[in-house]
């Protein structure tokens, strides 16, 4: 599968090889981290200066490279395909090699970082319990009623929630039960079956 | 009745439709195995402006719930003076 480049894109990517190799590496570089922890405009301001071009075209250069290592590492293109979907750029085959290489270094850790975009349901965090034993209510006095109260601790999209929930043991059991059931499904023949031809 | 400006009062404020309480003892927890703990549940119900009706649920430890207790008295008492 081929890469389409969009003309501003190519537009982008067009500075890459008005500057040194080493400097696509640098740029590379910065992709990446900016990929992992978000993008610092400061930074295409330090290098626009060294390179003596406008910090615009430093951003687009490496945003375009950027987007060419995102769409790479999301569509998990082969190398023949990157190779050729980038020769259409006319670049030299010292850049192509060093833009090849960079995408197959990077490939791994940018799909990781791509897959916690997708939607996210709550998933558990952690739990806390307590077991009381009720003695009275407004509705009835001398009472000896075991209970368990549970605080879930969930995860969203990098937020979190709690939520506190109360049972008595005898549920609480057949939770743990209907549980412990659902794992023993992962070892039924057809679960294996299913996991292996995903593989 | 009126507020300044003629306009008509909001009812900001919602209002309780259920109190229900229950006390305990937390006997044991992940964090602490053993535990002698009195504990105070309240809940409570209550209606906002367009009618839709929230639980609010909360715990007490005993010192907690006396002051909770001694809120309530003064207003019982307060209220007495009218």
């Amino acid at each position: 599968m081929l890469l389409d480049l969009s003309e501003e894109h190519k537009e982008h990517l067009a500075f890459l090889p008005q500057v040194d190799s080493t400097v696509v590496a640098e740029f590379g570089r910065i992709a990446v981290e900016f990929l992992r922890r978000g993008s610092n405009p400061k930074i295409y301001e330090g290098a626009a200066r060294k390179l003596s071009v406008s910090s615009d075209t430093v951003q687009h250069g490496v945003e375009g490279l950027t987007y060419l290592l995102t769409e790479s590492s999301k569509l998990m293109i082969s190398e023949l395909d990157f190779q050729d979907s980038v020769f259409v750029l006319g670049f030299s085959e010292e850049l192509n090699k060093l833009l090849l290489q960079l995408y197959l270094d990077n490939r791994k850790e940018i799909r990781t970082i791509l897959s916690e975009l997708a939607p996210d349901l709550p998933s558990y965090h952690s739990l806390e319990w307590r077991l009381d034993v009720q003695l009275a209510s407004r509705s009835l006095r001398q009472q000896i009623k075991p209970s368990v109260t549970i605080k879930l601790h969930l995860n969203q999209n990098g937020d979190h929630s709690t939520k506190v929930l109360q049972t008595d043991p005898a549920t609480l059991l057949h939770l743990v039960q209907q549980l412990e059931q659902a794992l023993e499904e992962m070892k039924t023949n057809h679960c294996r079956r299913v996991v292996r031809n995903i593989k | 009745r009126p507020g300044p400006g003629g306009a008509r009062p909001l009812l900001v404020a919602g209002q309780l439709i259920d109190f229900q309480w229950k006390l305990g003892v937390a006997i044991s927890a992940d964090s602490c195995k053993s535990l002698k703990l009195p504990c105070v549940t309240v809940a409570l119900k209550v209606a906002d402006g367009s009618g839709n009706i929230t639980c609010k649920t909360f715990e007490m430890t005993v010192p907690q719930f006396q002051n909770f207790y001694s809120q309530f008295k003064e207003m019982a008492s307060v209220l007495e003076t009218f």
